[in-house]
């Protein structure tokens, strides 16, 4: 091959042997760029993702050896009134998350990008909370959220009888997401802005001449302009809240009485707690076919819609 | 800041003169102006708790400036904690998180934006179809793979797997995709390796993106909890946030002002670190905006 390689250069084209060892001096360095990232990718996401199909058909067993056993491990967490739970919370979880987070880092943006002062300083703000590690952020919110904490406080300056923020089922799904959309939302909506501060100011200036009005050069030149990060980040929010646990973990434990039990702490909880291995990773393959099926539905109506 | 004055946005400063948009931008500002204080609000309670005593952490209704400066939480606090070693820990693991998350995406988006490679729609799928696959698929079987694999309980658990990011290839390829072909045709025909062109063109060209993600692999390391606590079976080797969580988080005998001092004391690191390469991400996010 290397000799090959060093004839290259006086190989007429179209010659048989030039064109092999062209393409693979072409190729080479092309090639061998990608090989580390094949190699961690291959090694440390796509081995973990088939073993995980594997595992879940086994029964793991560190003692004894693995062994197949079939469906077994689905049907089990099918017929688990824990999942059912876990489903439903969940469910709700990333309805909320959408609620009151997705909207806000958008409105956020274009009323940031509208700054003629401080601007620099409220982007600095909003992105503050993204600063604080997660624990930090953690221990905070268990203090608003105490029930003689600042929150109650605040409620009950406006005569609102205080709130169990964490230990009421009906609002520890709230509270947790108003936590997480408090430390989140902020660098959505630095990417909104990138998007906002990208799209081209003449033609804000042709839409005033013709007429338009503030909102209307909102709704038809500057939404129309992030529209592509909407749904990407979109489905970025749905996959990162359908996972959501650890702030579950950390807030609530999981209760009260299993309402913050999310998908993902139960699959934690199955192979941290139970050591059930097997089970935890047939949860994880059916969250895998359902968030493929949503996310290619999501795009594929993206793909359908003019001007994607 | 200059800049930003003198470029026109969405108004102009002809649109102030009309009622309804003054009275809508007014409303606008004053939003913008409690959402700046609900962020600002619980920075100031912890760092106020912090220097409280231990009478008015418990002050009904509580109060938010401290009556007189208690420094000694933070030296109660740090006894529950061997913070020093924490961060050092944390130092380590972000430096070869970093090296393997800027390096390894940064030469297959390289590859895959300006070089000759066969398959490269194959290769590019291997890589993006893992942003779609959930860390919930490969979570268990990942901590399986790791253990099979002999690295629990040592930081290559960490290095290594943070080379396979795919985002980190998209957003580099983005960028570089943008970089005119022509400069690096014009380089090989002088002679250039492309090892050179990388190292030499490509890399002070992407710059801001590189800086964007060395932040934010900071931002991930410094956050990461959970993960470090269940790779690591030993306190010695726990970053910063893992620590914190079980020593003074969850600890139930800590006293508030205690907890937030140590909060307080965890908070700055990234917050320095931020300011000064505060005008990097800002740019950074731009560029990763612009090109979606």
């Amino acid at each position: 091959m290397a000799g090959l390689a060093s004839q290259s250069p006086v190989a007429r084209k179209g010659e048989a042997g030039g064109r092999l060892s062209k393409s693979f001096r072409d190729y080479f360095w092309g090639v061998a760029f990608l090989v580390p990232a094949i190699a961690v990718f291959g090694l440390f996401l796509w081995t973990p993702i088939v073993k995980g199909v594997v595992y879940s058909f086994y029964s793991i067993d560190f003692v004894n050896g693995n062994h197949f056993i079939g469906w077994t491990n689905y049907v089990e967490a099918l017929a688990s009134s824990d999942l059912g739970i876990a489903v439903r919370n969940t469910l709700f979880y990333m309805f909320l998350g959408v609620l009151m987070g997705f909207w806000v880092p958008s409105v956020v943006a274009i009323a940031i990008s509208e700054l003629r002062r401080f601007q620099s300083g409220m982007r600095l703000i909003v992105y503050l909370p993204n600063i604080v590690p997660a624990v930090a952020l953690y221990a905070m919110w268990m203090w608003l959220y105490d029930p003689l904490g600042p929150l109650n406080q605040l409620l009950s300056w406006f005569g609102i009888d205080r709130v169990d923020w964490l230990t009421n089922k009906h609002w520890a799904t709230f509270s947790i997401v108003l936590a997480e959309t408090w430390q989140g939302f902020g660098a959505t909506a630095l990417i909104y802005l990138a998007g906002i501060v990208g799209i081209p100011k003449d033609l804000y200036e042709a839409a005033e001449i013709d007429g338009a009005g503030v909102f209307r050069r909102i709704r038809h030149i500057t939404l129309p302009g992030i529209r592509h990060l909407y749904l990407l980040l979109f489905i970025m929010q749905l996959i990162a809240t359908s996972q959501g646990f650890q702030t579950q973990v950390a807030l609530t434990g999981g209760g009260p009485n299993n309402a913050t039990l999310t998908y993902m702490y139960q699959i934690i909880n199955q192979a941290f707690t139970y050591m059930n291995y097997g089970r935890a990773s047939a949860m994880g393959v059916m969250m895998f076919v359902v968030l493929t099926v949503l996310s290619a539905v999501l795009y594929r109506l993206q793909g359908r819609s003019p001007q994607a | 800041m200059s800049k930003a004055v003198r470029e026109r946005s969405i108004m102009s400063s002809f649109d102030m003169n009309k009622k309804s948009v003054m009275i809508a931008y007014g409303a606008m500002l004053a939003l913008l102006l409690a959402l700046a204080v609900t962020l600002l609000y619980p920075f100031g309670m912890t760092l106020f708790g912090s220097l409280k005593t231990k009478e008015e952490i418990f002050v009904f209704p509580p109060s938010y400036f401290p009556h007189h400066l208690e420094w000694g939480n933070y030296a109660l606090g740090f006894k529950y904690v061997n913070l020093t070693r924490a961060f050092l820990n944390t130092l380590l693991l972000y430096a070869g998180n970093a090296f393997f998350a800027l390096l390894i995406p940064g030469l297959a988006a390289f590859s895959l934006s300006q070089m000759k490679v066969p398959y490269r729609k194959t290769a590019t799928l291997f890589f993006m179809s893992t942003l779609m696959i959930p860390s919930a698929t490969y979570l268990i079987p990942n901590f399986l793979n790791l253990q099979s694999l002999g690295m629990l309980n040592s930081y290559w658990a960490f290095w290594l797997p943070a080379g396979a990011n795919a985002f980190n290839i998209l957003l580099l390829k983005s960028f570089m995709d943008g970089i005119n072909k022509e400069l690096f045709e014009a380089a090989r025909i002088d002679g250039a390796s492309e090892l050179r062109c990388f190292v030499r063109m490509a890399l002070p060209l992407s710059l801001p993106v590189f800086s964007t993600l060395l932040i934010f692999t900071f931002t991930a390391t410094w956050n990461d909890w959970y993960w470090p606590s269940l790779v690591l079976s030993v306190k010695e080797k726990y970053p910063i946030s893992s620590l914190v969580y079980y020593d003074i988080v969850t600890a139930t005998m800590l006293t508030w002002n205690v907890k937030f001092s140590v909060l307080t004391a965890i908070m700055i690191p990234p917050l320095i670190f931020f300011i000064i390469f505060q005008k990097n991400i800002m740019h950074g996010l731009n560029l990763s905006g612009v090109k979606g």
